[in-house]
Parts: C-alpha cells; structure tokens; sequence
C-alpha cells in the first residue's frame, strides 16, 4: 500500500454515510529504529478527514498560521468540521483492485469512531 | 479548533503529516546533495516483505517502509504504474525531516539517481573536461 492509495480517497462511515476526504496521514515517530536506522520508524497514526474538498493547501486548517489573512480565513472556512481519526477505526481501505481503477476507492470507519482535533501542535 | 472534536493525545513521539511535511519535498544525502523529491510513502504492516503490496486497515500496525519517487502518481487514464517502477529508499536512511528530508547515506547507491549517474558516465565522461570538477580548483 502507498500513501496515494489513500490521500484523496472518499470516507464513509459504517452505515454507508458519507463524512468526507483524505486530506492527509498523519504519522507518529514512535516506533523502535530498525538496525542502524537514526531516526524513529514512523507509525501510521490516523487519517486527517475533510467533510467537503479533497486537498489541503499548506494545511491552514491543522497549524496556528494566520498570514495572509484573507487566505487563511477562506481556507479555515472551507475545511471547517475536519476530523483527525485514529487508524484503528479505520475498518477498511480501498482493495488494490479499485486503486488501479481509480473508481469506487472508499475508506470505512468502524461504528462508533471518534473525531479528534486534527490540530498540530 | 472545532467544537465537538475530542482533544488529541499527546504523543511519545514527533508528529508530522505526510503531505503537508513529507510529500513533494527535496531528498537530500548525506553530502547535501539533492537525490529526489518524495512522490509518494511506502506503507507496510510491521514485519510484513517490503515486496508485499496489500491493503491495510485498522487492526493492523502499519508503518513507512520507504520513501517513493518517480511514476508513482499514475498515468492520464487513471490508476497507478507497478511497484517495479518505483525507486525506494528506505525509511531507515532518514536521518531529518525539515525543509528537505536528510539521508545518512551517499545518493548513489539508490536508483533513484541512475539516470544522472547514466548520463555522467555515458555522455559527459566524454565530452572534453567533462571529468574535470571547476569547482574543486577554486
């Protein structure tokens, strides 16, 4: 799996709903390194959900950048009611099958999920 | 931010967002010298062959094997170029992630630079003072 079979990828809840787009992943640097690796291995730790357009542009909406202005205010507005999800409420991603079609690529959560401020800090 | 968002959790380690701090960023090797950008992130379960393409949901720990680069974006129809098609570089060579990502290994071992390697030993070895470095006179 690559991270474009994902990013991009429309997102439904258990019951078939709707809720938005992969905006982005969000990875954690907590893993042991591997042998002779420097940095931590980077675990993926939940999916940055959009409910209305599929990019993000210098994610706005996740940091404390305020400038310009008027560019920051319009983009706030158009990710407003973004969510971060932990990956284990992630109950399926898109089969191989339909990456390579580029049709019918849907991510499922599992019912019951929660939202969690995709806020970084 | 929002209303109605649970607060997240801190973390036990640094938290970065694959597209907005990895994706289309320069790769660097331990020299500075440039590599490739990051087009796309290598994910795989914990322990699973890096050669196994699957995917992977919720019950399963997954990490960044390795970053891609080169036709990993798809073609015109839609769809996306066989994994035989990318150059890795595996995660364990990152040694920063910045403005660029850093690499703690020499840019030449990796296929991602064949084509400048190609070009250097096949057409400028052969031009006049093409193996010359002005550079290193200075």
């Amino acid at each position: 799996m690559i991270a474009g079979d994902l990013i991009d990828v429309e997102v439904r809840d258990a019951d078939g709903e709707r809720l938005g787009y992969v905006v982005d992943l969000r990875l954690v640097l907590d893993r042991p390194p591997e042998a002779g690796a420097v940095l931590a291995g980077a675990r993926l730790h939940g999916l940055v959900v959009s409910p209305r357009t599929r990019t993000s542009f210098l994610g706005y909406e996740r940091t404390s950048v305020r400038a310009p202005w008027p560019i920051a205010q319009l983009l706030r507005r158009r990710h407003r009611g973004s969510f971060l999800v932990h990956w284990p409420d992630v109950a399926s991603v898109p089969s191989l099958d339909a990456t390579r079609r580029g049709k019918g690529a849907i991510v499922v959560l599992r019912r019951g999920f929660d939202r969690y401020d995709p806020a970084l800090t | 931010m929002s209303t109605g968002l649970l607060p997240e959790p801190d973390q036990p380690g640094r938290v970065v967002d694959a597209e907005l701090h990895l994706l289309d960023r320069q790769v660097l090797d331990v020299d500075g010298e440039p590599v490739c950008t990051v087009d796309d992130l290598e994910l795989g379960a914990v322990g699973d062959d890096p050669d196994i393409d699957r995917p992977l949901a919720g019950d399963t720990t997954v990490v960044v094997t390795a970053l891609l680069s080169g036709p990993v974006l798809g073609g015109v129809v839609g769809g996306r170029p066989d994994s035989s098609r990318r150059h890795r570089i595996a995660w364990r060579y990152v040694t920063d992630i910045g403005t660029a990502v850093h690499l703690g290994a020499h840019g030449e071992q990796f296929s991602a630079t064949w084509v400048e390697r190609w070009l250097r030993e096949r057409v400028f070895s052969r031009i006049p003072g093409g193996r010359h470095d002005p550079e290193a006179d200075e």
